[in-house]
C-alpha cells in the first residue's frame, strides 16, 4: 500500500474524525484509524463501536490495500508538516510498519491489521430524509449545549432528534433546563419520529458541520442514525430509552414577559456571575417595573448586583436561577432582544427570541436560594 | 482540651492479659523469621533488648534469642479496639483514630457534662482498665502536637497533662527529634546549627528557619512554641465510605442481590450521615465465583446522603451497567466517594420533570432521620426498607 497527498488535503478529514478515538481504550485498534487506499482515493475510518465516522478524500494511489495506524498520533504528525507539503505513505508488509515521508522528515508508525477493526453493521434505514447543512448545523447549536453530560438518567445524555409531519426538531434537557429548537421541512413521515442521539456523537458531528447550504441525507433505523455528508458519513448508535415528555415542560407564553436586550443582559449576568457560588451558580433576580437586577454572592460573603433597563410593568418578581443557565440559553437567542417569560419562584422561565418566528425556546428551572 | 490516648504496646499486651504467665517475659506478636516478618508490637520487657515494632523478626531474635514471638490475631484486636472507642464515645463524638491502639479525643466541649479534661482522662484510664484488663497512656494538652508527646513522655501507664501556660516549660527541654517532622537528617542539619533542644529551635528567628528549610522550618517554629492548629477529625481523611460483603453461599438471584445491596446502600447512608458528608460519585463492586471483579460508577450531579438518591444511583448501575446474566457471585460491594463538606442545602435546582422534587427530597431525608433515630435506639435490624424484608 502506498500513496501520495497534499498534507492539507489529509488534515482536514482526519481532523474531522479524530475526535471519536477515545483516550483510554478496550480494544488497542479502536485507538487506530483505518486507512483503506483505492485507486483514486482514500477512505479513512475511525469508531468507538458507538459512533463511526467515514472521511474520504482524492489520492494519487500508486498501490492500493488497507491498514490502520495510532490515529492522534498519525494526526499530529500531519498537521506539524508545513503546509501543503507533499506526504508520501508506505506500508511495509513485511515490517508491518508504516513510513511517513515528506521533505526530509521520516516517520515510523505501528500498525493494527485492517481485518481488526470493527465495522458498524450496514443499517436499513427505516426512514430517511435530506435537508439543508445550516439548518441541521442550527438544530444542533441551538440545544446542545442542555444536554446532560452524566445523568442517571441516561436518556438525558443525548440529544433527541424528533422528525414530525411537515417539521424536524432537536430537543436537549439535563432536567434543570431544555433546549428545543425546530425548522420547517418538506417532509412527511407517517408518524412522528423519535430518535435520541448520544453526547458525544452530537458534539463530534457538530463540529463537522459547516454554514453551507449543501444538503445532506439523514437515515433514521431502530436503532442507528446516520447522516451522510459531502465530506464525512457520520454513525452512530442511538440511545435505547424514552425521553421524558418535552411538550408538558415548555410553558405556554403567559405570564409576565420581560423583554430585554440580550448583549446587555448577557454582559451583567456575567459580571455578576463572577461572584456566585462557584458550585451551584445561584443568582437572583429582581424584576420591577422598568428594570432588572441580578445579585449574586459566595460564601467568602463577597457580593455582586448589576442593574439593566428592561420593557416590563407589573408587580415584582424575584427568582433565583443557576447563571449558567440563563447564560447559555440567551446566548444562542438569534435576536437582538430576548424575550424572559415568568411566572412564580418556584416555576420555570421561558426564554424565547424577538421574533415571531419562535424556531427555539428555552425553559429554565428556578433555584431555591 | 485533647486528649491523645495510646495503648501501652497494645498487641502484646492484650497476648499476655489472656497468657498471663508470659508477664515477666520478652514478648513480641509479629511475623515469622522465616517468613520474613516484622514485629508488630513488643512488651517492654523484650523492648529492654531493643526490640521495637517494625523491627525486622530476624534481628528482633538475635538482640533477645529468649523472645517469645506469638503470631498476631488482628481480627480480634480490632474487636478490642471497637471496645475501646465506645468507651471514647461516651465522651465525646470527636475521635480521630490513628490506628487500632490510639486515637485524638477533642474534649472541649465535654468538659461543662464531665469535668475538667483531667478527669476526662482518669475515666477513660479506669474504664479501659475495669473493662479490658489493658493499660493505655493518656497525654493531655491544648492542641494535638503537645499532647500526642504528652501520651509518650512518661509510658507506660502514663498520664502527663499540660496546660496553657505549662507549654513552654514542658516543651523546652526536650530534644528537637520529638517534634513531629523532625527526622534523621532535619535533626542532624539542626544539630549543625547548635539546634539541640526545643527551646534552641524555639529561639532562633523564624525567618532564619523559613530561609534554610522552606516552609517545613516555618512550621517547626511554630511547634516549637506549641502552636497546632489541626482539630481532630472524626473519619480522619476518609476519601470514601464503603460497605462490602462476601456471602457464604455464592449468589445468582437478582433479586437477593439488590435487596443486600439496597441493605448496604442504607449502612453506607448512615455512616455518611453520621459524619455529615455528602458524596457525589457511587461505586457498585461486584466479584463472580471465580474472582472476577467488576467495579462500576457514577458521579451524580450534586452530592448526595440521602438513601433513596443513592441507592436509585447504585440500582441503576446495577440494572444498566451489569451483563443481563450474572455469574454466581460471591462478593457484592457499594461505596460512595468525592465528597463534598459544603452543605449541599445551600441551593436546591429544581428539576424539570420531578415537579415536586424538592418536597420528595425533603420527604426522603425525613425517612433517613427517622430510620437512623430507629436503628440507633433498637438496632440496625430495628427497621428495615420493604425490599430488604424478606
Amino acid at each position: 500500500m502506498k500513496f501520495s497527498i497534499d498534507r492539507d488535503a489529509l488534515v482536514k478529514p482526519l481532523q474531522h474524525i479524530v475526535g471519536v478515538v477515545e483516550r483510554r481504550q478496550t480494544l488497542p485498534v479502536l485507538s487506530n484509524v483505518l486507512l483503506v487506499c483505492e485507486n483514486d482515493r482514500l477512505i479513512l475510518t475511525t469508531t468507538d463501536t458507538e459512533i463511526e465516522m467515514v472521511a474520504q478524500t482524492d489520492i494519487d494511489s500508486v498501490e492500493t490495500g488497507k491498514i490502520t495506524v495510532p490515529a492522534k498520533k498519525f494526526y499530529d504528525i500531519c498537521r506539524a508538516l508545513p503546509e501543503h507539503a507533499q506526504i508520501e505513505f508506505a506500508l511495509d508488509t513485511e515490517l508491518q510498519k508504516a513510513t511517513i515521508r515528506s521533505g526530509k522528515s521520516r516517520f515510523n508508525l505501528t500498525t493494527l491489521p485492517a481485518d481488526d477493526f470493527p465495522n458498524l453493521q450496514d443499517i436499513k434505514p427505516d426512514f430517511s430524509f435530506t435537508m439543508q447543512q445550516n439548518q441541521f448545523k442550527n438544530l444542533l447549536d441551538k440545544t446542545q449545549f442542555a444536554m446532560a453530560q452524566q445523568d442517571v438518567r441516561f436518556y438525558l445524555n443525548g440529544l433527541l432528534l424528533e422528525v414530525s409531519d411537515g417539521k424536524v426538531c432537536t430537543v436537549a434537557t439535563d432536567g434543570h433546563r431544555l433546549a428545543y429548537s425546530e425548522s420547517d421541512q418538506d417532509i412527511h413521515p407517517e408518524k412522528v419520529l423519535q430518535v435520541i442521539l448520544p453526547r458525544k456523537g452530537v458534539t463530534e458531528l457538530a463540529k463537522v458541520l459547516e454554514d453551507s447550504q449543501e444538503s445532506l441525507s439523514i437515515e433514521l433505523s431502530g436503532n442507528h442514525a446516520r447522516i451522510v455528508h459531502p465530506n464525512i458519513t457520520f454513525t452512530t448508535k442511538l440511545i435505547d430509552g424514552k425521553f421524558p415528555d418535552y411538550k408538558r415542560v415548555i410553558p405556554a407564553e403567559a405570564g409576565h414577559e420581560v423583554t430585554a436586550d440580550k448583549l446587555l443582559l448577557k454582559q451583567a449576568l456575567s459580571r455578576a456571575s463572577i461572584l456566585s457560588n462557584e458550585k451551584y451558580r445561584g443568582i437572583r433576580l429582581v424584576i420591577k417595573s422598568g428594570t432588572l437586577q441580578a445579585q449574586a454572592h459566595n460564601p467568602e460573603m463577597e457580593e455582586a448586583e448589576e442593574e439593566i433597563d428592561v420593557e416590563y410593568t407589573g408587580e415584582e418578581i424575584v427568582v433565583g436561577f443557576n447563571v449558567t443557565y440563563l447564560i447559555d440559553a440567551i446566548s444562542v437567542i438569534p435576536t437582538e432582544n430576548a424575550r424572559l417569560v415568568f411566572n412564580d419562584a418556584n416555576s420555570s422561565c421561558l426564554i424565547l427570541s424577538d421574533s415571531s418566528e419562535n424556531d427555539c425556546r428555552y425553559v429554565v428551572m428556578p433555584m431555591r436560594l | 482540651m485533647i486528649i491523645h490516648a495510646d495503648m501501652d504496646a497494645f498487641y502484646a499486651s492484650v497476648e499476655i492479659r489472656d497468657r498471663p504467665e508470659l508477664a515477666d517475659k520478652p514478648v513480641a506478636v509479629g511475623g515469622s523469621v522465616e517468613g520474613r516478618g516484622v514485629i508488630s508490637a513488643a512488651n517492654y520487657v523484650a523492648r529492654r533488648y531493643g526490640v521495637h515494632s517494625a523491627l525486622p523478626t530476624v534481628t528482633a531474635k538475635r538482640l533477645c534469642p529468649d523472645l517469645i514471638l506469638l503470631p498476631g490475631r488482628m481480627g480480634f484486636y480490632a474487636e478490642i479496639s471497637q471496645h475501646i472507642r465506645r468507651i471514647f464515645e461516651r465522651f465525646t463524638p470527636l475521635i480521630e483514630p490513628l490506628s487500632l491502639d490510639e486515637a485524638f479525643l477533642d474534649v472541649t466541649h465535654s468538659e461543662k457534662l464531665f469535668g475538667p479534661a483531667q478527669n476526662i482522662g482518669q475515666q477513660i484510664k479506669h474504664a479501659v482498665k475495669a473493662e479490658l484488663d489493658l493499660v493505655v497512656s493518656v497525654g493531655i494538652a491544648p492542641n494535638k502536637f503537645i499532647a500526642k508527646i504528652a501520651s509518650d513522655i512518661d509510658k507506660p501507664d502514663g498520664f502527663v497533662f499540660v496546660s496553657q501556660d505549662q507549654i513552654q516549660a514542658f516543651l523546652d527541654p526536650l530534644p528537637v527529634k520529638r517534634i513531629w517532622g523532625v527526622g534523621k537528617t532535619t535533626e542532624k542539619q539542626l544539630q549543625q546549627l547548635g539546634i539541640h533542644s526545643v527551646r534552641d529551635l524555639r529561639l532562633q528567628a523564624k525567618e532564619n528557619l523559613l530561609q534554610r528549610f522552606g516552609e517545613h522550618g516555618a512550621h517547626l517554629w511554630e511547634l516549637a512554641h506549641g502552636i497546632d492548629h489541626r482539630p481532630v477529625v472524626s473519619e480522619y481523611d476518609a476519601k470514601s465510605i464503603s460497605h462490602e460483603i462476601t456471602f457464604p453461599k455464592n449468589i445468582t438471584d437478582r433479586d437477593i442481590l439488590l435487596s443486600v445491596l439496597l441493605q448496604l446502600t442504607e449502612q453506607v447512608g448512615t455512616r455518611l450521615r453520621q459524619q455529615e458528608y455528602a458524596g457525589r460519585t457511587v461505586h457498585l463492586k461486584i466479584r463472580y465465583a471465580d474472582f472476577t471483579t467488576l467495579t462500576r460508577s457514577h458521579t451524580m450531579d450534586h452530592a448526595s446522603h440521602v438513601t433513596s438518591e443513592l441507592w436509585q444511583t447504585v440500582k441503576t448501575l446495577f440494572t444498566s451497567k451489569l451483563p443481563a446474566k450474572l455469574p454466581p457471585v460471591r462478593l457484592l460491594g457499594m461505596g460512595v466517594s468525592g465528597f463534598d463538606r459544603q452543605d449541599s442545602e445551600y441551593a436546591l435546582q429544581q428539576d424539570l420533570f420531578v415537579p415536586d422534587g424538592l418536597k420528595a427530597k425533603q420527604k426522603a431525608k425525613q425517612i433517613d432521620k427517622v430510620s437512623d433515630a430507629v436503628k440507633e435506639r433498637f438496632g440496625a435490624k430495628a427497621l428495615r426498607r420493604g425490599r430488604v424484608v424478606k
